[in-house]
């Protein structure tokens, strides 16, 4: 209550200096296509008057009546300048040119950099751009999103081979990841190597590791939001790829020239042409697919709607053994509408899906799970002032949980149908912030995020002796399911529990100087849906499950302070933030716990708590021939789970115990040199403490075989992690003239071939009866070759 | 099933370059314990008077000597229903034996270890198994249509939660394989488990073929030994890969009367089991 009370004070404040002003608006597009140019900045010479474009390329300013010149400018573009006589509120749209030095240089963007956003209380963003993106070198040349981001402080994941990512000591579910405002349940394709964005249909990509607007919620990590391109509405393109793993294409074009263009890309890897040609393997199939769908119309100056949609698949089948499939499916129409000078808006209706699939031909099971969800939500940003901008909206996510059906495949199977209990849920969402300058060089964004949560009937809960659904065993000190007494039927007109958070968000800047700042944040999310996994990797087969009468809603609380810094002329920008991260109802699993197929599991879970906290460091050059950046991350990060109504002393006798994602140092450098037109080069190389595990302490005989006895748990650590990447881009000579563009991009992952342990397992050879540790390392040294063009 | 998935997952790795070597790694050394390995199984068809208790104690997880053996302990089994006492003969060489030990389906055992003046026990309900219908061999069945395999049905009781342990061992071998199985997904309905070796370059296992004997066990077992059992042949075959629940020490049903946290590792199991063999043709 106390912040609303705050923001309104500032508000009023504000508003009582009032004088004669007006309004410029606009929105900024790319010359050559016509794609609306996010995070471009509008600027007031001489004055500390400015604005950004927003998600859709649209900024409006306030200032007082008088000549003044303006700039607009955007990294990687020729910045237009121009006099305006500011004497009614006006249109202003602009087009920029893409500077033509800076192709392939100059491309990783962090807001900071930028003259305004030195100033803007943002903080703990990152930004990558796909063209940055597309020049670090990757695994089998397949260009990764998610792989790129891990090179930025304060983002990991659990290895090669694992589903997600991590950010800030965070659980991979506790990402919100939205592909055009559409929540991707699962970023990963193959189980992990490679993830569902493909670059060439993508804009822009922001990840909020803290300090998240307060138009975002239901993750406590971070965000993740990605934006798809809208394509060319000047002139038909098309670009693709050929790679080892994929191939891509990408259409683009006017529907109406300016007015309205659509974009359809498709990637899909072809492993499985070549295994149709072998013998042995001509009944198997790896494979995975992604199609982009995008197209806008602009009805007239004040109205703008767009349609997007993703679809995404993988499909693993092992002759008659195994066939598995599963993905993401998405589809968002939205209607951008201005209102006035000032009111700007944007209404969404969104649709997510994830379903999978897995055939187990040899015990003639068949097995679905899915999620999905509908989404309707109306976001509006109001430029009160020249001091101040309000962002305000509501949100309602209708989801519907089908966490597993069983079917026999077959007549003669011995498996039994067995559907478990269908989930639905809706979360409803109401927030309202402001960016307001309070002085010309402090700068506050103050917000309340107001959520709530009713998990919908249709569906009986249990109920459990003394309410235990976990029953500590003090005799042989471990945990137990509960004892079902009874079942509750709730229809689907009642709802089994309800639950409302107040998540205020608070971030102000101060500037230092013109080069250099300070931020600070708080921010409080709550989370209301939850990954079901105890494995230390998360896998496609993992359930997603709503709060409800024995899973509460997680809650966190981040606070986060920052020193931003550019220097020589902006060729180089200092990044240091440091912050500190607690998680309550963060639930964990008893030993032993069986999740598939388990209708409650309640009796598998403990409710704990988690906290994080780090150092992370960003030096990034950003001109000149050869720019890149340096990241170091310090971190750590823990949970614990006592025993609380269950009894005992909890997971790990009750001690703080490290997640599996927390990594002690985390350095990564990122080179990229420009030789000349033809030739530019890139490196990786990363340096990461070994991922936390419990190695076994001990053995005993038992039924002849050796038994392990283990440790506490992830007290011990997997060899560090490290390896370097390096990749060329040749570009022959393209005669501007000529339609047809191609550039060869040649990579080496892992160049020194250094096996990282992905896992190390401990076993009894079965042909000496000796124990062994045997590592799994995934890849090696991978060279890699790919084919990039335009025409 | 989780087991099948994350054959999936080690099989795209593998098709990715990936590599598994053999390494050192240095591990911590926990507490020395008791090691109870108290299975009373009753075969079928037997009067199952003979029964064997061992004990032993842990040892550091690379060590290499001889398991080190415990004499001297007192073992006894006492059946709750009858109250009838078994006590078991000390061999002086880990093993505690009795002659005249009576099974009874149903009723529930007491086992009681005094070791070093501290008194271990555990009870356990001896668990009924179903007859085995039928075992045949085929090509076409298993994970490869071009490998022999051997399959077991029997049927499972309906209306009652059952839970299985299956011991294959092919004659000559250094290890039997074990498996769990609980009636979860096939309640009431006859049961098909099959057992199938695939040629492994690294360790030169042969496939099944024509004159290959295999031991078959088919054993009934509680839900408490099922939940224990489970977890070590987890932990057994694959522990720590990173798609198995995180590794936790596996605690087994004796609790040590005298000092709680001196417990011993094992368990003390009643089991009914079935035993056949198969020869292939």
């Amino acid at each position: 209550m106390k912040y609303i009370l705050l923001a309104f004070c500032l508000l009023c404040s504000s508003l009582l200096i009032a004088q004669e002003k007006y309004s410029l608006r606009g929105t900024i597009k790319d010359v050559n296509n016509g794609e609306t140019l996010l995070g471009a900045t509008v600027f007031l010479k001489g004055t500390s008057n400015g604005a950004v474009t927003n998600e859709y390329g649209f900024f409006s300013l306030t200032a007082a009546k008088g000549n003044y010149t303006i700039i607009i400018s955007y990294i990687g573009f020729e910045s237009i300048t121009q006099d305006i006589q500011l004497d009614s509120d006006q249109t202003l749209n602009f087009e920029l040119k893409e500077s033509a030095t800076s192709l392939n240089e100059v491309v990783i963007v962090a807001e900071e950099s930028e003259q305004v956003s030195i100033k803007k209380p943002q903080m703990s963003v990152s930004k990558l751009n796909a063209g940055t993106i597309k020049q670090m070198p990757a695994v089998l040349g397949e260009v990764d999103v998610i792989k790129s981001l891990q090179m930025l402080p304060g983002v990991t994941n659990n290895g090669e081979g694992s589903s997600g990512f991590n950010v800030r000591g965070g659980a991979v579910d506790q990402n919100l990841v939205l592909l055009d405002e559409a929540i991707i349940y699962n970023t990963s394709h193959f189980f992990g190597f490679f993830s569902v964005f493909n670059a060439d249909a993508i804009k822009d990509i922001k990840l909020y590791k803290g300090d998240i607007p307060a138009k975002f919620g239901g993750r406590v990590s971070s965000v993740l939001d990605v934006r798809q391109k809208d394509g060319n509405n000047k002139n038909f393109n098309i670009n693709g790829g050929i790679g080892l793993i994929s191939s891509r294409l990408a259409v683009e074009g006017p529907i109406v020239k300016d007015k309205g263009s659509f974009l359809i890309a498709g990637r899909t890897s072809y492993a499985h042409l070549f295994m149709k040609a072998s013998e042995d393997l001509k009944d198997d199939k790896i494979s995975f697919y992604d199609l982009n769908l995008k197209a806008n119309y602009e009805i007239n100056k004040n109205n703008k709607v767009y349609l997007s949609g993703y679809f995404g698949r993988d499909v693993f089948n092992l002759s008659k053994i195994i066939e598995n499939t599963y993905g993401n499916a998405t589809a968002n129409l939205r209607w951008n509408h201005i209102f006035n000078d000032k009111l700007f808006s944007n209404l969404s209706l969104i649709y997510s899906k994830y379903d999978y699939q897995i055939i187990l031909d040899f015990i003639e099971l068949d097995w679905i799970a899915d999620i999905k969800n509908y989404n309707l939500k109306y976001d509006f940003k109001y430029y009160l002032s020249d001091k101040v901008k309000l962002e305000f909206g509501a949100s309602g996510i209708s989801y519907k949980l089908n966490p597993g059906e069983v079917r026999p495949t077959s007549q003669s199977s011995p498996i039994n149908y067995l559907k478990l209990d269908q989930k639905r849920a809706f979360e409803g969402g109401l927030y309202v912030s402001a960016e307001h300058q309070i002085t010309n060089k402090l700068t506050a964004q103050y917000g309340l995020r107001y959520s709530t949560f009713s998990r919908l009937g249709g569906q009986s809960i249990s109920n459990y002796l003394n309410d235990q659904p976990v029953v500590y065993n003090s005799q042989l000190d471990i945990y137990e399911r509960g004892e079902e007494i009874s079942q509750t039927a709730y229809s689907k007109s009642e709802s089994i529990q309800n639950f409302d958070n107040f998540e205020p968000r608070l971030g102000l800047s101060y500037q230092l100087n013109e080069a250099s700042s300070v931020k600070a944040s708080v921010t409080k999310s709550t989370q209301y849906l939850h990954l079901l996994s105890n494995t230390s990797s998360v896998t496609p087969l993992d359930v997603w499950t709503p709060s409800g009468k024995y899973i509460k809603p997680q809650r966190s609380t981040q606070y986060a302070i920052g020193y931003y810094k550019n220097f020589k002329d902006k060729a180089y920008a200092l990044e240091v933030e440091t912050y500190y991260k607690t998680i309550d109802n963060r639930i964990d699993y008893i030993d032993g716990s069986d999740l598939i197929g388990n209708n409650t599991i309640e009796t598998e879970i403990l409710n704990g708590e988690a906290r994080a906290y780090g150092l992370e460091v960003l030096l990034r050059k950003n001109k000149g021939k050869f720019t890149g950046w340096l990241a170091y991350t310090l971190s750590k990060s823990e949970q614990r789970t006592l025993g609380g109504q269950a009894g005992g002393p909890g997971i790990n006798d009750g001690n703080w115990y490290n997640t599996p994602y927390d990594r002690t140092h985390d350095i990564s450098l990122t080179g990229m040199y420009k030789l000349n037109n033809k030739w530019s080069f890139s490196s990786n190389i990363v340096f990461q403490t070994g991922r936390p595990v419990t190695y076994p302490n001990g053995q005993y005989n038992y039924e002849g075989f050796s038994v392990a006895t283990f440790s506490n748990r992830n007290e011990d650590r997997l060899p560090a992690y490290h390896r370097l990447d390096i990749s060329a881009t040749y570009t022959p000579n393209n005669k501007p003239d000529k339609r047809w563009k191609g550039e060869w991009v040649f990579g080496i992952y892992n160049l020194y071939n250094r096996k990282n342990a992905a896992s190390i397992t401990f076993t009894q050879n079965d042909q000496t009866g000796l124990n062994e540790a045997t590592r799994l390392s995934i890849f090696g040294l991978i060279p890699s070759v790919s084919y990039n063009f335009k025409f | 099933m989780k087991t099948h998935i994350k054959l999936i997952i080690l099989l795209v790795a593998l098709a990715f370059t990936a590599c598994e070597d053999v390494i050192d790694v240095d591990v911590p050394t926990g507490q020395t314990r008791l090691v109870i390995e108290g299975s009373l199984d009753w075969e079928k068809g037997t009067t199952g008077n003979n029964q064997t208790i061992k004990l032993s104690t842990s040892t550091p997880y690379f060590q290499t000597a001889t398991i080190p053996i415990v004499t001297g302990a007192s073992v006894k089994v006492t059946n709750i229903d009858t109250n009838q006492e078994f006590i078991f003969i000390d061999q002086n060489d880990g093993t505690y034996t009795i002659s005249n030990f009576v099974p009874i389906i149903g009723n529930t055992y007491n086992l009681e270890v005094i070791h070093n003046n501290e008194t271990y026990t555990a009870t356990e309900t001896l668990t009924a198994v179903s007859e085995i219908n039928s075992v045949t061999q085929s090509l076409e069945g298993g994970f490869d249509d071009e490998l022999l395999e051997v399959n077991v049905y029997f049927d499972d009781p309906a209306d009652e939660d059952n839970f299985y342990l299956f011991s294959f061992y092919e004659q000559g071998d250094l290890f039997s394989t074990i498996e769990d199985l609980s009636d979860e997904f096939v309640n009431g309905n006859e049961i098909h488990n099959f057992f199938e070796k695939d040629d492994d370059d690294d360790n030169d296992q042969a496939p099944f073929q024509a004159g290959d004997i295999v031991d078959i066990q088919l054993y009934g077992i509680s839900e408490g030994y099922y939940n224990y059992v489970r977890i070590l042949i987890e932990q057994y075959y694959g522990g720590g890969d990173p798609f198995s629940s995180t590794a936790a020490e596996v605690r087994g049903n004796c609790i040590n009367e005298t000092n709680s946290d001196n417990y011993a590792y094992g368990y003390f199991r009643v089991t009914e089991v079935v035993k056949t063999s198969y020869t292939f043709e």
